[in-house]
Formats: C-alpha cells, structure tokens, sequence
C-alpha cells in the first residue's frame, strides 16, 4: 500500500515539485471520500495538481472556470431538443465526470455555487426533474483565491463545511524551485503522466480506509480535541460532530497512506489543520487570530494522554 | 438614568410567581383590599410588560399612597402594632412592583420579597408554616437568580434549580447560627398583638362563651408528663379565676391580689408571705406545658400549682402567669400537688367579701331559693350537695343551650334547665354567694386527649368552667358542677358526648379530628400531632435549651465565646466549601499504558527532554532520536511498543513497557 502511494506522490511530484505533503493530503482526502478546496495566489499549481491527481488515478477530468455569469446549467448539462429524432436529449455538463476542477469557485454567485455543492453532497444531480447519478469515485477540487476578494461571493461557513480539506500550496521552497526553473516546463509533463491505479482499485482503497482501526484512546484523545474547541473561549463554535467525523476519517486515510492499519495520535495532528481550520473561527479576544494558528492552539492545549 | 431597562420575561415570570407566594402567606390576616390591590397591580405590570399599558405617572402615584394609607387607618385606627404594619409593608411590596423602572427597583421588590416572606414566621411558627415560608424563599431566589439570566441561553425552570442549590448550601450555616446565635428579644419592640380575636378562653365569662369554643378543635396546648398521666377526672388545667358578677358576665377582680401588697411570686424567689397558705401534700407531679398563642399572659396548671422554670409566677390567687403575654409557641415548667389545702385556717373579711359580691336586683328567684336552702342546711357542705342534686335530678348538659334574659340565672335554674359548663359553673357560685359560702368561678380546661406517646393535648372544645367553694376548715375546694350533670364530660371525653350534636366542631370544617372514628385517618392525625409536637418542643423550644446546650458546648456563654464560635464555626464552613470547590475533580485511574509512558517522559524530563503538550508518541520519539542519538533505538521502540499496544492491534502488556523503561539509561547531561 505505502509503495503504491509512494509510485503516486513520486509521478505527481514529477509535475508539482517539492509539494510531497500537499499531495498526500490530496490524496487522503480522496480516499477519505471527500472533496478538497484548495486556497491559494494564482500561479502555485492548484490546477496542476489536479490535473496530475487526475492522470495517475486513471481519472476522467474536467475543469470548470468559474465566473460571475455561470449558470447553473452550465456546469449540470442542458437538454436540448433534437430534430432529427423529435425529443429533448440531454446533454451532460462537466460536472460529470470523475474529477472536477472548480476553478475560482468564488467568483460565481450563490445560485451556481449552490448548484455544485449539491452535487457534492449528494453525489447526484437533479436536471429538469430527472435525477442523474454521477460517475463514481467523484471528487472535487475547488480552488479560491484569498488574496482578491473584489466581485467575489465567499462561500458561507455552512457550504465550507462540505469540502472534506482545506488545504493551500504555498511557495515552494528555493531548491524545488531552483529545480523547476532549470528544467523542463514540467506542465509538458503532465501528459506524459500514466494512470497507475485502475478505479476498482482505487474504490478498493477507498474501501480500506474505513477498515483503519481506531481505538478507544485515539477515539477519546480526538473526542478531547473537539471538546476543546466547544468548551474554551476563543472559538466563535466548536467542532460539529461532521467535523470530528471528518477528522476520523481522513486521519485514518493518513495512516492507510502511511502503510498502518491503526490510527496514532500523529495522523490526527497532521490531518487536522487541513480538515478543522475551516470550520473554526476566533472569536473574543482572539479574534483575528488566523484558523492555522486557532488549530495549533488546539493540538498544543490537548495532550494525548487525558490526565485530568 | 437608563430608561432603557426592560426586565425579561423569565426574571418578571419569577417575580411574579414569588410575588403571589408571599402575598399568599399573608392573605388570612391581610384586608381583602390589599389583595384585590395586589392582584390589580400583578396584571398592570404584565400588561406593562406585553407594551399595552403604561406604567403609573407621578400623581397617579400619589394617589394610590393617598388612598393606601387612608384604608389602613380606616381599617385599623390604631396603625401601632404588627398587623397595620405587617399591612403597610405589603402594600408597599404591592406598589414598588408598579414603581419597578430600572434594575435596582428589582432589586427592592426582591428585598422587600425576602422580608415580608420572613414577616410570616410571625404569625405561624408550626411546621407547616415553616415549610411555605422556605418554599416562598425558593421562589424569591429564584426571582433574584431569573434577574441574572436571560432568556435565550437558559429555560424557564433554571433559576428554580440555582435558587434550590443555594438554598441547599445554605442549609448547614442556617443551621449553625440556629444553634448558636443569640435570641435578642429586647430589640424587638413591636406590640405583637393581633387584632384578630382568637379562640381561646378569655377573662370574661358570660352564658354562651364555653360553648363557642366547642366548635373549635384548635389545639390550647400539649402536655407532658414526667411520669403517668393522671386520671382523667384530675386534669383540671386551672387557667383564670373569676370573682366578680355583675349579673351577667363573670370577671376578674383585681383587688384580690392588690390588697395583700406583693402579688407575684417569680420562680426562683424568695416565698412570698401568702405562700405559707398552701399546704401541699403528697408527692409532686412535674410536668411541662408546650403552649399555644393566646396574646394573654395566664398560662394553665393543675391546682395546686408552682412555677418550675423561668419566667413563669405564681399568682395571689394561685394562679400561674407568664412574664409576657403569649405571643408565639411557648414552654413551661410545673410542678402540681393535687392534694392539697389552701387557706384553710380563715379567709380575711376583706377577700371574704370579695368572694361573696353579688349585684342586687338580679336573679330574685335563685336568691331566695339559697336563702330558703340555708335556713334548713346549717352545714355548709350538705348545702352544696343540695344544689349539686338539685342539677344531676333535673338538668340536661348541651353544647346548644337556650337563649337567655335579664336574670340569666333565674330563667336557667327556672326555667330552661339546659345549659354548658358555663351555666353550671356560673349559677352553682351566684347559689352559694347567694346562701353567704364564699365561691368563685375557675376558667380553664378539663381533660385532654392522650397521645401514644405520651403526651396530652388539649383543645378548644376542652374548655370548661367550675367553681371554687370556701369551705371552712377545708379551705378552697374545687366542685365542678357539670361533673353532676354529665359525668361522661369528665370521665370520658367531651367527642363521644357531644360528637353527634349539632354545632360540634362547626368552626374547624376541615379538622381531621371529625374522621377520627375512621382508623387509618385517626393515626395520621396523631403522627402529625405528634411531628408539630416535637417541632415545638426541639425547635421551637430550642430558645430555653439554648443556654444549657450552648455551655455544654462551649462551657461558658459569654459573648466573646459565642461571637468566636460562631465566627470560627461559619467561617470554617465557607471554608470548607470553598476549598471543596478548588480542588479539581478526582483525576481519573491512568491506564497501566498510559502509565509506563508517562514515567518514560518522566524519566527523559529529568534528563532535560521534556515531552511538549500534544506530541504523541512517534514526534516524541524522533526528536528524542535526534537530541541524544545514543537513545535513539531504545526510546523508539518503546514509544513503538506504545503506540502498537495503545492504538494498534497488540495485547497490552505494560510489564513489558515497565521493564524496557527500566532498562533505560538515565540521560547524562
């Protein structure tokens, strides 16, 4: 299992260098089932990662630039009349497909951006009143861009709430980017990029990770992590129970990655800035505290061993 | 000035609700007005609260003080004394609740609360009275709490709990200053005479009154007895002697007692001179007596009686008398000889006088029937069985007995031939005045019920009157007419003989006392009695106790030693729940694993390589790895061994995590 991993981050590292952990989060959002918004400056490689994510998976990928005029059609499909055959065909939009890039998925309104989360949730869509099931595995990758929030609709914390991670790229460091400048535009890589995992295997390791034991001290230590953001001042609301959920599961991809088939407290330290920071806020006098550091207070304050 | 306040729901819900409790405490003795009052400025308030009325401007203001105080001196004339008072408070409490704009006026009302609720114990010291004073306290706590809190974050019934929890805390220091502190009663200066007329026999005695009381079954007051009850055709609880007849109504004299100078003798002092006229015979009987109010200050007694405890007299006409009139629940201590002898040796011309006063021009036909009797009876006691014939051949003992007229006396003797005790009593002395035998009237109580535990309680429909002859030689001798009549009244008691009469118990409606045939309600009755019984005698009664138990428990009284106690005692106790509420919560056992780890971390802390909060066992493991290198194996193997036997699927055995930790060589630095 780890040496599949490892083939996986190597390929996509071949494309997006120096980002090995980004990627192993990415793909333990996958595995854990869920969707991943990636917050980022234009230019980091959001869409490359998608794209390589997609190639290595055997995925089938398409890419959605969102814009302020997007209509939910756009991205459901439209059903279009057909003379020759004199009824109404439909015709399926991008978001079917295995794996969507929602590109600046802030820039578009609520109504659209309602239109995708569906979806996401549901695994299905609703067109004209039929219901269509999307391609299975469905994975999502939306970008944002935090740093020009001019005409743009930010998404509510509730829709937040439905991307299993949140991660961000950052700049590389100065080797890998050294690297980078001095070889070939490794975008011209990408299609080189082969798929090595066929989907009923990657449906199989999906399976997996719910079989990833978690034991009754991990379940407690997370059990207090949770608690901590509840009872403590400083957090405009605790974790949700989805929340704490979310955090099971993706530490539990991040053991299955790391070759264990039991959770230890350092999955869920490394999951959990990914997966709680967006869900949580400052308030008090800690407002204005950012989430990555709210998250660290966190797993600084809870000692894996319950004393108290 | 912040005009802005609006009290909340909740806190107004509390308030009102403790507001109806405490007035309700109140209601027997309050006019009625003031309760229409109350209940109108209840709904004013609400209505304010819903935004429809307004509340009362200035002059409107004014106006309902105006008209308040002119309705308590209406009502009462006389503002001094504990009912107008009682009254004014309340319906200040009535009023402050429309005056009620900014928070600290919450405040007052919750104050006022407190202390009109506390006003209670005034009126009612029984158990039960105790018990809704303490519910009404629950629920202006609860006001006080509902004023903190608001509506969003807490439902309706949380100040309850709060109010409860204190209340509980409280308990013990409630408690404590119960036992310790000091009862002032000088402080409290205001006349406690209620303007309500009490059952209860008073220092009149016309045709009428006995049987009144018979229609009460209130209790007068329990007894008991240091060894057995006497039979019951001795207890004669001899209360008030009345000498003077003015045609209708018997009265007390007092020129009895002023004539012969010292008229009181006080427990513990020196035998008045009068005293050698007792001669007192036989053994003592001891006994103490739990009192109810009466708002008078004769107490009753077996003749002949002496006082045995403080603040209790003996009368001239061997009487017993409390210092204070009897305001609220009260013990006494008495020692009684039932044989006896008193003023024997000769009666004084003055109090012969006295004893002998009828008014002229009333009752002609009994005057001349004793004057006709003494002619043909020179012995004084064969006319006084004469008489006492005269009323077991011909009369009939009622609890309803005719009206009469001017020359009661006569129209009794004459023509009705029905009467109460008082109407035996009262013609038995007029006959023997009348035939020149020195005799007076005895108000007080006869019988008594008997408890299973061993004490006696009399009631109101125990009342009774006798007579008292002076006979020579003999002295003071106690006949009670109505015992001629109805031996039953004394022998038995009065229930099985005027149970079934109309009028019976017609003022205690709802008094258990009317189901004591039924068996089931008679024990219940005699449990409750028995649990106010001993509420008054611990409790209540706990104030003459309070000395003895307070040097038994300190060895001295002294201020300073009470103050000291009380400080040490109450402080310790806050002390105690305060340092309760420092220590942290019992810390759960540790799981052996999470032991052997954490006496790794211990170990590797001594050597300067502290575990951070939040790092698990792995993180630890690797930079300990990276900062002593020699160390490097052993500790990741044993986090290893942690994490698999914690987290992972291996067996837990930390006897082997004891053992490797063991193993470790201790970090030099």
């Amino acid at each position: 299992m780890q040496g599949v991993v490892d083939k996986l981050v190597a390929a996509v590292g071949t494309v997006l260098i120096g980002k090995d952990e980004q990627i192993r989060l990415a793909l333990a959002c996958l595995f854990a089932r869920g969707h991943l918004l990636i917050e980022d400056l234009p230019g980091m490689g959001k869409t490359t990662l998608a794209h390589g994510l997609a190639k290595v998976l055997g995925l089938s990928f398409s890419r959605i630039q969102f814009t302020s005029d997007l209509l939910p059609a756009d991205i459901l499909g439209v059903s279009i009349y057909d003379r020759h055959h004199s009824k109404f065909e439909f015709h399926p939009g991008p978001v079917f497909s295995q794996l969507l890039l929602a590109d600046e998925i802030n820039r578009t309104t609520p109504k659209t951006q309602s239109a995708l989360l569906e979806a996401m949730a549901e695994g299905q869509v609703t067109v004209e009143g039929e219901t269509r099931a999307l391609p299975t595995p469905f994975f999502v990758i939306a970008t944002q861009n935090p740093a020009s929030q001019a005409g743009t609709y930010p998404l509510p914390e509730s829709q937040l709430d439905r991307f299993l991670m949140r991660i961000a790229l950052g700049y590389p460091d100065p080797q890998s980017e050294r690297q980078l400048l001095s070889g070939v535009d490794p975008r011209s890589r990408l299609a080189e990029l082969k798929a090595m995992l066929s989907p009923g295997q990657l449906l199989q390791i999906q399976q997996k990770v719910n079989e990833v034991k978690a034991s009754e001290s991990l379940v407690d230590y997370l059990q207090r992590l949770v608690q901590y953001t509840r009872d403590e001042p400083g957090f405009h609301c605790g974790l949700s129970p989805r929340g704490a959920l979310a955090v099971l599961q993706c530490a539990r991809a991040w053991s299955l990655i790391h070759g264990r088939h039991y959770v230890i407290p350092e999955d869920v330290q490394a999951v959990f800035p990914a997966v709680a920071a967006h869900r949580l806020s400052a308030e008090g006098e800690h407002a204005g505290m950012d989430s990555d550091a709210l998250v660290r207070r966190v797993l600084n304050a809870v000692d894996i061993i319950d004393v108290s | 000035m912040t005009p802005s306040w609006q009290i909340r729901r909740h806190a107004l819900f509390w308030l009102l609700t403790a507001y109806a409790a405490v007035i309700a405490l109140h209601a027997e003795h309050l006019p009625r007005w003031i309760l229409v009052a109350a209940v109108i400025a209840a709904c004013w308030r609400i209505q304010c609260f819903r935004g429809a009325w307004p509340l009362p401007g200035r002059p409107l203001k004014l106006g309902l003080l105006a008209m308040c105080l002119t309705g308590l001196l209406l009502e009462y004339g006389n503002p001094i004394g504990l009912e107008p008072m009682v009254a004014l408070l309340v319906s200040a409490y009535v009023m402050k609740l429309l005056e009620m704009v900014h928070r600290r006026d919450a405040y007052l009302v919750v104050l006022l609360a407190f202390f009109v609720a506390a006003l209670a114990a005034l009126f009612d010291q029984s158990i039960s009275g105790a018990g809704y004073v303490l519910g009404c306290l629950l629920l202006v706590l609860a006001a006080l709490i509902g004023l903190h809190q608001s509506d969003t974050t807490s439902g309706r019934l949380r100040p309850l709990r709060g109010a409860a929890a204190l209340l509980f805390q409280a308990m013990p220091l409630m408690i404590l200053m119960f036992l310790l502190m000091p009862r002032v009663g000088a402080l409290w200066s205001v006349p406690i005479q209620t303007h309500k007329a009490k059952t209860g026999v008073t220092d009149t005695m016309s045709p009428g009154d006995f049987s009144q009381l018979g229609r009460s079954a209130e209790l007068a007051f329990r007894v008991t007895f240091d060894g057995a009850i006497p039979p019951q055709r001795q207890l004669y609880w001899r209360g008030l002697v009345l000498s003077k007849f003015d045609g209708r109504v018997w009265s007390r004299t007092f020129r009895t007692s002023l004539d012969d100078g010292a008229l009181l003798q006080w427990y513990g002092q020196q035998p008045k001179h009068w005293d050698q006229l007792i001669e007192r015979r036989g053994d003592p009987l001891r006994y103490s007596v739990v009192i109810e109010p009466t708002q008078q200050p004769w107490l009753y007694a077996l003749n002949t009686a002496l006082p045995g405890g403080r603040g209790v007299a003996l009368t001239r006409d061997f009487r017993l008398i409390s210092a204070q009139p009897v305001t609220s629940k009260q013990q006494y201590q008495v020692i009684s000889w039932l044989d006896y002898r008193v003023e024997s040796a000769n009666l004084s011309p003055d109090r012969r006088k006295i004893e002998l006063q009828l008014p002229d021009g009333f009752n002609p036909r009994a005057v001349a029937l004793a004057q006709r009797w003494r002619r043909l009876e020179s012995d004084d006691r064969a006319l006084v069985q004469r008489v006492l014939n005269l009323y077991n051949r011909e009369f009939i003992y009622t609890l309803q007995p005719p009206l009469l007229g001017r020359d009661s006396v006569d129209e009794f003797l004459f023509d009705t031939q029905r009467g109460f005790c008082e109407h035996f009593a009262g013609s038995f002395v007029f006959l023997m005045r009348a035939a020149g035998i020195p005799a007076r009237v005895v108000a007080g109580y006869q019988g008594g019920e008997r408890h299973p535990d061993g004490y006696l309680s009399v009631r109101q429909y125990d009342a009774h009157a006798w007579a008292e002859v002076w006979l020579p030689d003999e002295g003071w001798v106690s006949i009670d007419p109505t015992a001629h009549v109805a031996p039953e009244r004394i022998e038995g008691d009065i229930q099985t003989l005027l149970g079934d009469e109309e009028g019976f118990l017609a003022d205690s409606p709802a008094s258990l006392m009317r189901f004591r045939h039924i068996g089931w309600i008679n024990r219940l009755r005699l449990d409750m009695e028995a649990l106010n019984y001993h509420w008054a005698l611990w409790v209540l009664g706990y104030d003459q106790k309070q000395q003895s138990f307070l040097r038994g428990l300190l060895g001295d009284t002294s201020p300073l030693r009470i103050a000291l106690a009380l400080l040490g005692t109450g402080g310790g106790l806050v002390l105690l729940i305060g340092l309760w509420k420092l220590i942290p919560d019992r810390p759960k056992p540790l799981d052996p694993l999470d032991r052997q780890f954490q006496a790794l971390c211990r170990k590797l802390e001594r050597g300067g390589c502290a575990r951070l909060s939040g790092e698990g066992p792995r993180a630890f493991a690797e930079r300990i790895g990276l900062e002593q290198p020699e160390l490097a194996e052993q500790v990741m193997a044993i986090s290893r061994a942690y994490e698999g036997m914690r987290y992972g699927e291996q067996a837990s055995q930390p006897e082997l995590l004891a053992k490797a930790v063991k193993r470790l060589p201790a970090i030099r630095r």
